[in-house]
């Protein structure tokens, strides 16, 4: 029972889901807007398990004085801060609750991302090795492709930004295309199995 | 003993202390902002189409441009819309702005809209308006393809769209001219999926640099007429238009970066290679 | 005679596009020949025939860095993505966890599961309680097993680099939809010297995982993952009749492009491929 209710509404969903997408007419529309519906209002729902989760999680901590457990004071205030003003304020323009995501949240972010050219400078030292001929293409792909980018590229070679394009045009579009058109199969594979009930191992039943 | 100590100096020069490279690709941002090198920017292929699809919409046309990127890109996204805007707006198009971005895509667009919009002299409402931002994306592509303003009653700062001037004369996507898509998520691929091929409204696309291969595939079957690739695209762009700024400021950077970056991958094999031999010739 | 079917052929004109989309004909005709073949062999599957699937390294290797995060008495952390559960790939890491979780249950292997949105965290709850108690180990569940972080990618970077560095799980796995996060995670991972296992359909995030992690799953291997890790014949016999689809696939994307190369009715074959 735990597992066929689940089962049969995967089914149901998913098929509803097909009949919308090849079949037309007013209530096909109306019924599937009316499923979008229900998807958004469980998805606001959730948030709600989140936030418990958070929050049990943080609390937990703080009060056995675990590891970092000021941290998650901070975490704790920050969530009630930030939930209190939106609830009270609203979040549009002039509110506190912009205030601080313009200026606290949004730095971060940025912060966060501009991490990632470090991460990408280490990665490609450490992966970037000729240890076989497949490795060593690459390589030799990669230079061309970072040096040929960028203005610099040009004053090493005059015709170094037109391999460059010509890589990432051709093969590199060609490769993508693959894995784009295998991954699409997979997930149509995939969904096939949930929708017929062959796959329940995202339940916890396998 | 000399040996050993090349093989240790190898072994070194394939282990370099993450540390140090943060360091230097710290330098190397930092300093070329203080001493420019001034590198003219060579243009691909893609910005020249997007640049040139734009250049060919008709002054006064209606542009729609979807500010769909999140605040963590902003160093990357920000100049793409900046740049678009003072394109569009020097041919006096009509730019309709939105997010698919709920966290902080509107009040970019509201920033961005008001600043570029008040050095061409524009005003809110007749020359641009800001519609914000609506859940679930694919959703608002596909039903502003019927009637904006079933998705949009109001724009962000709430005021009916049948009193916006602008908005009356934009009912759907038939009047809308080109589609200016700057993105840093799949969003991008949707207007693409969804709104180019069901609707047919010609549009291009900046991206970031991780985005921008898989984009290209896009551009070679039509469906994007150009595309700006990361800030080395922003600033071939910028360079088009006559408009060098913040991205073409990023350039030299950007460029001694990945000749660091090379340098460094070179320094790696020289010392496996060597290492390698060594051990080899050690038997 | 002739009469009748004129009026048959009317009366089809008018009920079929008043019920289906003409314009979608294409696509349909391809679900239904993909359905018929998938289901042809999860049907010899059911009936004993051996299918013989490749062996794939990463996968192999889920098993063996559960093994030495218990051996080395330290936890295994597992992502199902950052993508929220609308997305095949979430489920498609949802499923992994679920084998995973038995086995961490089976040998008592602390396991951390940090996820960005509430949604997927309320699934992998269910996966990973369900594994344990199929396991006799339900008392061993606890709410840091399954964590909501954040619903921003950054900030869940952040956290989950953080968890990295403090816990110092043996083995990372990260199974799913990805975005910009996935070199952030991976790299700090890297660096704590944690075994890492990757798998993602995303293509701007593969070079990143190849980079920073041991074994990547590419593309489609995400979804067989599944199949290949339970043994379960039905889902082994979809695997195969998606490859079998693929063939087909790859044989008319030729005769295509060779239709529409040298002239011949090239409008008719762009028609036939074009999606609506």
């Amino acid at each position: 029972m735990k597992t066929r209710i689940p089962v049969a509404v995967a089914f149901l969903s998913g098929f509803l889901m097909i009949v919308a997408f090849f079949g037309s007419g007013e209530w096909l529309s109306m019924l599937t807007n009316e499923a979008l519906r229900y998807m958004t209002i469980v998805a606001g729902f959730s948030l709600l398990l989140g936030v418990v989760s958070i929050t049990q999680v943080s609390w937990g901590v703080v009060r056995k004085r675990g590891e970092d457990w000021p941290y998650k004071i901070i975490l704790l205030i920050a969530l009630a801060a930030m939930t209190g003003f939106g609830v009270l304020q609203g979040i549009t323009g002039g509110t506190v609750f912009e205030w601080l995501f313009d200026k606290i949240q949004k730095p971060m972010m940025a912060t966060m991302f501009s991490v990632l050219a470090f991460y990408i400078a280490s990665a490609a030292y450490r992966a970037f090795r000729a240890r076989t001929v497949e490795a060593s293409i690459l390589l030799v792909t990669a230079i061309i492709v970072m040096i040929g980018r960028v203005p610099m590229g040009q004053y090493i070679y005059e015709d170094l930004p037109s391999v460059a394009n010509w890589i990432m045009m051709f093969p590199n579009v060609a490769v993508q295309r693959g894995i784009i058109i295998g991954a699409a199969l997979g997930a149509a594979s995939m969904s096939l199995r949930i929708i017929l009930g062959i796959e329940r191992t995202y339940m916890g039943r396998g | 003993m000399a040996n050993q100590g090349n093989k240790g100096f190898f072994t070194r020069l394939q282990n370099v202390d993450r540390r140090v490279l943060f360091v230097l690709i710290f330098a190397s941002v930092i300093v070329p902002l203080f001493f420019p090198l001034k590198l003219p920017v060579p243009v691909t292929p893609e910005t020249r189409e997007f640049f040139e699809a734009v250049e060919a919409i008709p002054d006064s046309s209606i542009v729609m441009l979807p500010f769909d990127f999140w605040p963590s890109t902003l160093a990357e996204t920000e100049p793409m819309a900046v740049v678009g805007l003072r394109h569009l707006f020097r041919k006096n198009c009509y730019v309709v702005g939105l997010s698919n971005v709920g966290m902080g895509g509107p009040s970019i667009a509201d920033r961005l809209l008001d600043s570029i919009g008040g050095e061409f002299g524009k005003t809110y409402g007749i020359d641009y308006v800001n519609l914000g931002y609506k859940a679930n994306y694919q959703a608002v592509m596909l039903g502003m393809g019927e009637r904006i303003e079933d998705i949009f009653p109001t724009d962000h700062r709430g005021t009916p769209l049948s009193e916006i001037p602008l908005m009356r004369r934009v009912p759907n996507y038939d009047s809308v001219s080109f589609i200016f898509v700057v993105s840093d998520n799949v969003a991008v691929d949707y207007w693409v999926g969804l709104v180019n091929s069901r609707f047919g409204v010609p549009m291009g696309a900046g991206v970031t640099a991780v985005m921008a291969p898989k984009s290209l595939s896009f551009v070679q079957a039509n469906q994007l007429v150009g595309l700006m690739g990361g800030m080395k695209g922003c600033a071939e762009y910028e360079n088009l238009l006559g408009y060098p700024a913040r991205a073409t400021r990023g350039m030299d950077s950007q460029s001694i970066i990945h000749l660091l970056i090379v340098l460094f991958i070179v320094m790696g094999n020289v010392g496996y290679f060597a290492a390698k031999r060594k051990a080899k010739v050690e038997g | 005679m002739f009469a009748l079917l004129d009026i048959s052929i009317s009366v089809i004109n008018l009920i079929v596009p008043a019920f289906i989309r003409t314009d979608r004909l294409n696509a349909l005709v391809l679900l239904v020949v993909f359905s018929a073949i998938v289901i042809y062999f999860i049907r010899r599957a059911t009936r004993g025939d051996k299918l013989y699937i490749r062996p794939l390294a990463g996968l192999q290797a889920v098993e063996e860095a559960v093994g030495r995060a218990t051996e080395m008495g330290k936890p295994v952390l597992f992502i199902p993505g950052t993508g929220d559960i609308d997305e095949i790939q979430t489920i498609a890491g949802l499923s992994i966890l679920g084998l995973v979780s038995h086995v961490t249950a089976r040998y008592d292997t602390p396991l951390r599961v940090p996820v960005l949105y509430p949604m997927p965290m309320a699934a992998a709850q269910e996966v990973v309680r369900e594994s344990y108690i199929d396991e006799g180990k339900a008392d061993r569940v606890t709410p840091e097993m399954v964590q909501y972080i954040a619903g921003e990618s950054f900030s869940y970077s952040a956290r989950v680099g953080g968890m990295m560095r403090r816990e110092k799980p043996a083995a990372n796995i990260f199974m799913g939809s990805f975005r910009a996060e996935s070199l952030l995670i991976a790299e700090v991972g890297q660096s704590t010297g944690a075994i890492q296992i990757s798998g993602t359909a995303e293509p701007e995030q593969l070079p990143f995982f190849i980079a920073a992690c041991d074994y990547t799953l590419i593309g489609e291997e995400l979804y067989a993952a599944s199949a290949y890790l339970s043994k379960e014949p039905k889902m082994m016999g979809s695997l195969k009749g998606q490859d079998l689809f693929k063939v087909l696939l790859l044989a008319v994307l030729v005769l295509g492009v060779l239709a529409v190369t040298f002239n011949i009715y090239p409008d008719f074959v762009t028609e036939l491929f074009t999606a609506n």
